[in-house]
């Protein structure tokens, strides 16, 4: 520690006129400053910002229409575009993988410095400027937030239609800026400061959006879950961030990647407090994207609209711990704990969740455990240094997750907020509902992994096959591949049930719900024939039956006046938003056969910060397509055989799902598994509780927390409380005594003036010069 | 004497708005007399123009320690008095106006205008006076300037306190302010005087180069030592810190609210800029790590500065009247301020200063976001009043009248709120990026108690900023407490606006748009002597300005010849040269 900092403290004072450190930093930062070319990436949070404020300002001037949605739609799309200008002017010389990071300074945020520079060397600074920091990891994150962001954001116009005579279709849209906006902070800061600004953001604009329909006590809940687990995974990255700054004296991304490269020789030992900085990290990480133990927060967040769902809880907020840790990946290479922990925590979550997500009823919730289950994989094969297959996973599922996601919101949407496979069956047959059917197959065809003809089989191939190339993260390699069987099977487990089978639906409650009515009076009113529909998607489809005959062909009444619904098929918005997010997930398969290093994907993640080779090498460790490979899958080559072996356990997992699920089933509540659930005994009910996990944090935190915040109670009514009665009084007693000096006679405040200066005179001139 | 002069384009153009309002000010016709608002207005601005350089055309800056505070210092001044003269309509002559009945009622007329009981022409000017004064502080470069202009700026202050409102107690404020403020000037003269006897000189730079050739030969000598100290504690009244902060919180509850947020800026601005003339004419190359003042003036600094933030929280937090507690906010915040002048500039100050590291910058920083907060917060004492049943009108005072304003006026209620905020420090609004350089400078310069006592101040002061606070927003307002009369909106609307527009600009300037501000505030730290550190190490006795001259200094020889301090005085004393080489016979 002292001697980064002697080093940092050296360059100051050789720079002689008494410069600031910053003056120094900034000279290693004009190295990559001196190349220009990424100033257009700051107009994503510009746009965003402005998209946010003009929806606030819609809000304000009680704007009634799609509006916000369209300009929305509009920003966001420009802000892709300008990702898009920003990385083919990147890459244009030199391919993806030769993007030279470069930073686009926006503007002058946080500069203090303090000490003497020139005299004694102490002088420390510290500068965290609203700077991009542009490279290749950069704009792959980028791509996918900006461009998924668009994509949802044309879905949720439509989607969120129920409430666009309320404040709430504004406000929605708001706050899906301004997620964007903390996104893009968060993935393209040049510093931590300007992160951890941007991990805050979306942190708010999650809890924002869960608790969307806050009249609702399930969705305050949620908001409030997401947000304390959050905080508590916050803490660590806080104190990582810290600890980062008191040890390397700098929280800027270009000025610490020397000085963490400084330790990679293993010339000298790594400090103590650089092995714990990336374990403070992980907590965070792994309480953004909710890993044992912090998971729990992430499928209650199921209660906001599915578009956030897709969107943050799916695609982009929920990577940004991934994204960490890629960021981060050479100081991770030097702790010999921080690895192992992602590893380790990544591959129990991923099965944790996927065998909760085999037993559960709502295919939102589902979703959502497949979700923590595959940021799993992420969080493995980041662990076993494998970041090229963990960023192509991450992009990858981006697309087949919004998409699951987006199709399960249109059956949502068309039936009353149903969402128990329990009570829907054939829906793929209905009519209007074949584009939903057909992505919905994509989705779940990417997520199983089925062999060759998705994207998502490619990208956890490769983490598979380096879990089982390092010997000691073997047992990680076998608990992800059996995840991986698990998974098929439950995500088929959902398709055919719900889209497959005899034609069957119950509608969800929400046409029944009182709960959330108030401010959609008139909706329903001048609806006429819904006489019961409360909740928010009952009204906006009484709603739209009154508006009538708008883009579709059937009666839009959805229940007549005999109370028989009808299924609402989704329209156009939707239908597009689910077909081009289908293609995109064929297209990314070639992706992964151009480049030098496991497609493109790999180029980009080996021209950034989270090199896996110069990571391996700093870990001491062989990596993938670099040098021989230390482990084995059953005496073969892991990268070889893996193809075969996770195309042949999806299939199987597929399979089962057929025969459980869909082959010989008449009725939609029953299926043969059902048969099997006597034999599984107290397992398969406990999987259906999440193996009780939200109990247990019950008894094991809340309880006892709630027993301490009483006894804590006492101590500070008591105590605490009398010692600030205490303090409080001391000013109190203080002014009311020196209040007698304000007594409002003029000679007497002429004589305390006079005396004032005697007194102080006295002082000086007695005690100072003796 | 003509280099002199135009460097006062800003001054003379306000001096002749002031002769302009004394005539327009005393016409007969309503729309007439009105006009003295926007020329006023106007000169200010042309002021401001004139201050920042004009179009290129104009150097304002002069030489003395702190060269470009005369630019800056008086943009400033310029900006903020705009503010301050929004609020200034209806404080005077109010019966000649029209004024608006009560609910259903129609406006009583005005009464027919008598030229001889018109305050409004002299009120002006006396406003553009006192502004005036502020600004020839800022860019004084002798200690008899000094003087004269710090009288400029504070004697028509006396009497604005004094017709601010026809009642009593704007006279017995007006009295005390003007007694209080004689003994006060009477002491800084004091000072003057020893200063003058100490080292020869009134010119700050033949001062400076006296006190450098003393300390290298030995010491700064007593006499010396003792000016500075009077003349600190004597600009201690204009500044309102301890000891002389008593006629603070008589003076503004007695003044009317728009002269009280007058008081609360001009005097206070221009006691620190002399305050920071003349510390920084005595330089921060003293002490034992050879970065602090002079001994005495350290101490004596050092105690006022703990002793102003504590007594003016302490006391804020037992008052209901609004005006009281921003009174003994005013108090506690030059406290603050004062951390900034201990600290000094850090560093040298020359070119390399930073607005974190330079505490000067930090103080001149701080003087604009308090005098934009401070206006805020008084804008709305200004423009509620309380309509008695007889038709009188009166300002509001207590805190519990804010009750409920959000709701019943949210623009005032929430620029109270913000103000409130802001005051008290709370990121992320101007408060907390004001304070923020005074405690890293103070950090930077090693004095960690002393920023611990402004952290625990800060604290305190929290107790009754959110007072100010939750009561426009929190609470909410008991029909039956308007006892003595309804409370209302003042007629005088601009008072409003100023209102607004500081509130805007403590978001605002907080929000980024500080940028210009803060790279101002860092010239203004910079230093006009060379830098005369380490350790009383013998420094650069030309007194030329070298504001990057960092290098040169360690390079000198420490030996000086005794030769050199008789060419000091030959070099830079000018018109009103002492007796040459006399003056160490004083000190010895």
């Amino acid at each position: 520690m002292l001697g980064t900092l002697a080093q940092h403290g050296t360059d100051t004072v050789g720079d002689g006129a008494a410069a600031a450190g910053a003056h120094v930093a900034h000279a290693a930062e004009s190295i990559a400053a001196a190349t220009p070319g990424a100033e257009l990436m700051l107009a994503v949070p510009a746009l965003t910002l402005l998209a946010a404020i003009l929806c606030g300002l819609c809000a304000a001037f009680r704007v009634r229409s799609k509006l916000p949605a369209w300009l929305s739609v509009g920003c966001l799309g420009a802000s892709f575009v300008c990702v898009l200008l920003t990385y083919l002017n990147l890459a244009g010389e030199h391919g993806a993988g030769g993007i030279v990071p470069r930073i686009a300074h926006g503007f002058e945020w946080l500069t203090f410095q303090w000490g003497r520079g020139g005299t004694g060397g102490e002088g420390r600074s510290f500068v965290a400027d609203f700077s991009l920091y542009v490279d290749s990891l950069t704009c792959l994150w980028m791509l996918f937030v900006t461009g998924l962001a668009t994509l949802i954001g044309l879905y949720a116009s439509e989607y969120m239609v129920g409430d666009v005579k309320t404040a709430g279709y504004s406000r929605f849209f708001a706050a899906f800026n301004l997620f964007v906006l903390s996104m893009s902070c968060l993935v393209m800061a040049d510093n931590l400061v300007l992160l951890y600004l941007g991990w805050e953001g979306v942190g708010l604009c999650s809890y924002l959006l869960i608790g969307y329909f806050y009249k609702k006590p399930s969705a305050v809940a949620a908001a409030k879950k997401a947000f304390i687990m959050n905080r508590i995974g916050d803490l660590g990255l806080s104190l990582g961030l810290m600890l980062t700054f008191v040890h390397f004296g700098t929280v800027q991304f270009n000025e610490l990647w020397p000085l963490i490269q400084s330790y990679a020789s293993g010339a000298t030992p790594t400090p103590f407090i650089v092995q714990l900085i990336p374990v403070l990290f992980t907590v965070g990480a792994f309480g953004k994207s909710a890993q044992i133990p912090l998971y729990v927060w992430l499928p209650d967040a199921m209660e906001g609209p599915t578009p956030v769902s897709a969107l943050i809880h799916a695609a982009t907020m929920v990577t940004a711990g991934v994204y960490l840790v890629a960021r981060f990946l050479p100081i991770y290479a030097l702790s010999e704990w921080a690895l192992p922990i992602v590893a380790w925590g990544g591959a129990l979550t991923a099965l944790l969740a996927a065998t909760i997500g085999m037993a559960q009823f709502d295919i939102k919730r589902i979703m959502a455990y497949s979700t923590v289950s595959q940021l799993g994989y992420m969080f493995a094969g980041l662990g076993v240094l494998g970041s090229v297959g963990a960023a192509s996973h991450v992009f990858t599922h981006a697309f087949f997750k919004a998409l699951l996601f987006l199709a399960c919101g249109a059956v949502m949407h068309g039936f009353a907020g149903q969402l128990d496979l329990r009570k829907l069956s054939g829906v793929q047959k209905m009519p209007g509902w074949r584009i939903v059917g057909l992505t919905m197959l994509v989705g779940c065809l990417n997520l199983a992994g089925f062999p060759l003809i998705t994207a998502g089989f490619w990208s956890k191939d490769m983490i598979l096959a380096d879990a089982f190339s390092h010997p000691q993260f073997r047992a990680i390699g076998w608990i992800l591949l059996i995840t991986a069987g698990l998974t098929a099977y439950y995500t088929f487990r959902v398709y055919f049930r719900v889209f497959m089978g005899p034609k069957y639906f119950e509608p969800g409650d929400e046409l029944h719900a009182a709960a959330h009515g108030d401010d959609h009076g008139e909706a329903h009113d001048a609806a006429g024939h819904v006489t019961h529909s409360a909740a928010p998607h009952g009204q906006h489809m009484a709603a739209e039956g009154a508006l009538a005959a708008k883009g579709h062909a059937h009666d839009h009444g959805h229940a007549d006046a005999h109370g028989v619904f009808h299924p609402h098929p989704p329209g156009w918005a939707i239908n597009l938003v689910l077909t081009i997010l289908a293609l995109a997930t064929f297209a990314a398969i070639p992706l992964f056969f151009i480049g030098d290093h496991h497609g493109w994907v790999g180029d980009l993640v080996h021209g950034s910060s989270s090199n896996p080779a110069s990571a391996a090498a700093a870990h001491e460790a062989a990596m993938h397509g670099h040098g021989p490979h230390g482990g084995s899958f059953l005496g073969m080559d892991p990268h070889a055989v893996m193809y075969y072996v996770s195309a042949v356990v999806g299939i199987i997992g597929i399979g089962i799902a057929f025969v459980l699920h869909l082959a010989g089933r008449t009725t939609p509540a029953t299926s043969r598994a059902d048969a099997l659930l006597p034999a599984l005994g107290p397992i398969a009910r406990a999987a259906q509780h999440k193996w009780y996990v939200d109990e247990l944090y019950g008894v094991l935190f809340v309880t006892p927390l709630r027993v301490l915040s009483h006894i804590f109670h006492l101590i500070d009514k008591l105590l605490v409380d009398g010692l600030v009665n205490l303090f409080g009084w001391l000013p109190r007693g203080i002014g009311s005594f020196v209040r007698r000096s304000q007594s409002g006679v003029l000679h007497d405040y002429g004589l305390r003036m006079a005396s004032g200066l005697a007194i102080i005179l006295l002082i000086v001139l007695l005690g100072v010069l003796r | 004497m003509i280099e002199k002069l135009q460097t006062l384009w800003p001054e003379i153009t306000l001096f002749i708005a002031a002769c302009a309002v004394m005539i327009v000010g005393l016409s007969g016709t309503r729309s007439i007399r009105a006009l003295c608002t926007p020329i006023c207005g106007l000169a200010l601005l042309i002021a401001t123009f004139l201050s920042l350089g004009g179009l290129g055309g104009v150097d304002i800056t002069v030489t003395g320690p702190l060269p470009v505070l005369a630019s800056y210092g008086k943009a400033m001044v310029g900006v903020i008095g705009v503010i301050l003269l929004l609020l200034i309509p209806g404080v005077v002559d109010r019966e000649f106006d029209a004024a608006p009945g009560g609910p259903g009622e129609a406006p009583q007329p005005p009464r027919a205008f008598e030229a001889i009981r018109s305050n409004t022409a002299e009120f002006h000017a006396f406003f553009l006076f006192s502004l005036m004064g502020l600004m020839l502080c800022a860019g004084a470069d002798d200690l008899i300037w000094l003087f004269l202009a710090l009288e400029l700026t504070s004697l028509p202050t006396y009497v604005m306190v004094t017709i601010s409102t026809a009642r009593n107690r704007s006279l017995e404020a007006g009295v005390k302010y003007f007694f209080l403020g004689a003994l006060g000037a009477a002491i800084f003269l004091y000072g003057f005087a020893l200063i003058y006897g100490g080292t020869g000189s009134t010119n700050l730079e033949a001062v400076h180069a006296s006190i450098v050739a003393q300390a290298d030969a030995g010491g700064i000598n007593s006499i010396t030592m003792a000016g500075f100290v009077m003349a600190i504690i004597g600009l201690c009244f204009k500044i309102a810190a301890v000891p002389m902060h008593f006629y603070t919180p008589d003076v503004y509850q007695g003044a009317a609210a728009p002269v009280a947020a007058f008081l609360a800026f001009v005097p206070k601005s221009a006691g620190f800029f002399a305050i920071m003339l003349l510390t920084a004419t005595l330089g921060w190359s003293f002490g034992a790590s050879g970065t602090e003042l002079p001994g005495p003036v350290h101490s004596a600094l050092y105690i006022i500065a703990v002793l102003t933030m504590t007594v003016g929280n302490v006391l804020a937090i037992l008052q209901n009247s609004i005006k009281r507690i921003l009174a003994y906010s005013s108090i506690a915040h030059s406290g603050y301020m004062l951390v900034g002048i201990i600290a000094g500039p850090g560093g040298g100050g020359g070119a390399d200063s930073t607005l974190s590291r330079n505490g000067l910058s930090a103080v001149w920083f701080y003087l604009v976001c308090y005098g934009v907060m401070n206006v805020g917060a008084f804008a709305v004492v200004a423009s509620l009043e309380r309509r008695r049943a007889d038709g009188t009108h009166d300002e509001i005072d207590s805190v519990a009248d804010l009750r409920g304003l959000c709701a019943s006026r949210p623009l005032l209620g929430w620029t109270m709120v913000i103000s409130a905020a802001g005051l008290l420090g709370l990121p992320p609004l101007l408060g907390f990026f004001g304070k923020l350089p005074l405690f890293t400078s103070g950090v930077g310069a090693g004095h960690y108690l002393l920023v611990i006592i402004l952290g625990i101040n800060s604290a305190i002061a929290a107790y009754y900023y959110l007072r100010l606070a939750a009561a426009p927003l929190l609470e909410s307002r008991d029909p039956a407490e308007s006892v003595g009369g309804e409370i209302v909106e003042s007629p005088y609307r601009l008072r409003t606006a100023a209102g607004l527009i500081s509130a805007v600009g403590v978001v605002a300037l907080a929000l980024g748009l500080g940028g210009p501000l803060g790279s101002a505030a860092t010239s203004v730290g910079q230093s006009g002597f060379a830098p005369s550190y380490v350790g009383r190490r013998a420094a650069d006795r030309s007194p030329a300005v070298i504001p990057a001259a960092a290098h040169t200094v360690d390079d000198e020889p420490r030996d000086v010849e005794p030769a050199a301090d008789g060419s000091v005085d030959g070099a830079t004393i000018e018109s009103d040269g002492g007796p040459p080489d006399a003056r160490f016979d004083h000190a010895r």
